[in-house]
């Protein structure tokens, strides 16, 4: 499974099936401050992912 | 209700029909597919104007349309309400405070939505107004980049919407931006600003502002741009870092996450507080600037008492 990062690092997570905010509570990101793609289409944060899912981690949070 | 997902809890269709949702919304708890997000937003926004009465017939609202998410919302939501009103026209105006390497970028993808939604668009820049970019102006005050960019971008945009011939300017002010508004005037002890009402609060003298997102999260606001293919991935504005704001938003969306509903009990503690007190009692009364002419509180005008700090 990969994860992209706010700042476009990718991780690669090999444990599933796991709840995206199992994964953003790991990484120390708030799910108020965020939204997640799983495979290019927008997610609640209870989706259960996993195998070769591709997870975006998109920050919405902009000053100006 | 949604359908529990056996394992996480998460629904595997909306509340409102079998497609997968995008969102889980809480306060009431409920997920939504694309179709219904977009359709709630848009519901709310039109509500909350409807409520609170900030379009009338013949009203020219100038959009205060920067490119990023809130305004693109905004623009988008105001030009599929548009049909509804009575003779109602759009204008978007975009400030160009001059900032390498940020501003550049989401005038381009100002100038392609309003391109492709046929609204009149007008560019200010802060030259035009004092004749340097804010990077110029900064050198050396970095940490004063939001108060200094504030007060040139009203100027910016008020002139721009007298010329565009405008009668009231929409802002894409969300809940949260609204939230943190209370929280940094609570934290400024600065009660003029808390108390004064947030639609249409001005003056006489001035445009009416009218913020009709102000009841809808910046979360719901990028997933609302999301699903349609419109959320504008721009980098960051260089200066956020140094500002109150910035602070006050981390702890408050901390604070949403673990107590639901934090910040609508922020606002409605605001507007509890507005009904009690004279907003007239306790604020300077409008006054002219002695070098411009301009409306403001004391002898001279935020814009003339920053020309002369910065000596210009």
């Amino acid at each position: 499974m990969k994860i992209i990062l706010p700042n476009t690092t990718i991780n690669i997570m090999q444990e599933d099936p796991v709840c995206i905010t199992s994964i953003l509570d790991k990484l120390h990101i708030n799910p108020s401050e965020v939204i997640v793609s799983r495979n290019g289409k927008l997610v609640p944060e209870d989706t259960l992912i996993g195998g070769d899912d591709e997870i975006r981690i998109i920050r919405i949070a902009h000053g100006g | 209700m949604s359908l529990g997902n056996p394992v996480t809890g998460g629904a595997e269709r909306c509340t409102l029909c079998s497609e997968p949702p995008v969102i889980r919304l809480l306060l009431p708890d409920r997920h939504l597919c694309a179709a219904h997000l977009i359709a709630d937003v848009e519901e709310r926004a039109a509500q909350t104007i409807h409520e609170r009465e900030l379009i009338k017939p013949h009203d020219r609202i100038a959009v205060a349309f920067s490119g990023g998410k809130d305004s693109t919302a905004l623009i988008v939501i105001l030009s599929r309400l548009l049909p509804a009103w009575e003779d109602v026209s759009l204008v978007a105006i975009t400030v160009d405070e001059g900032i390498v390497g940020y501003r550049d970028d989401t005038i381009r993808a100002a100038e392609e939505v309003t391109k492709k939604l046929r609204i009149e668009h007008v560019c200010v820049s802060f030259k035009d107004i004092i004749s340097d970019d804010l990077d110029t102006l900064l050198i050396g005050r970095e940490t004063q980049a939001c108060s200094v960019c504030g007060i040139l971008r009203r100027k910016a945009l008020s002139v721009s919407a007298h010329k565009a011939g405008a009668t009231k300017v929409a802002t894409g002010h969300n809940l949260d931006d609204e939230a943190q508004s209370v929280l940094m005037n609570t934290l400024r002890g600065d009660l003029p600003r808390l108390v004064r009402t947030s639609d249409a609060d001005s003056h006489d003298c001035f445009i009416p502002r009218i913020k009709p997102l102000a009841g809808i999260s910046e979360k719901e606001i990028a997933a609302y741009l999301f699903v349609q293919d419109m959320f504008p991935f721009l980098p960051e504005c260089p200066y956020t870092r140094h500002a109150l704001r910035l602070e006050v938003r981390t702890m408050l969306s901390a604070m949403e996450q673990k107590h639901p509903g934090t910040m609508h009990n922020l606002i409605k503690s605001k507007r509890a507080i507005e009904k009690y007190v004279d907003w007239r009692a306790i604020s300077e009364p409008i006054r002219r600037c002695r070098e411009c002419g301009d409306p403001c509180s004391g002898e001279l005008c935020q814009v003339c008492m920053l020309r002369k700090s910065l000596g210009k």
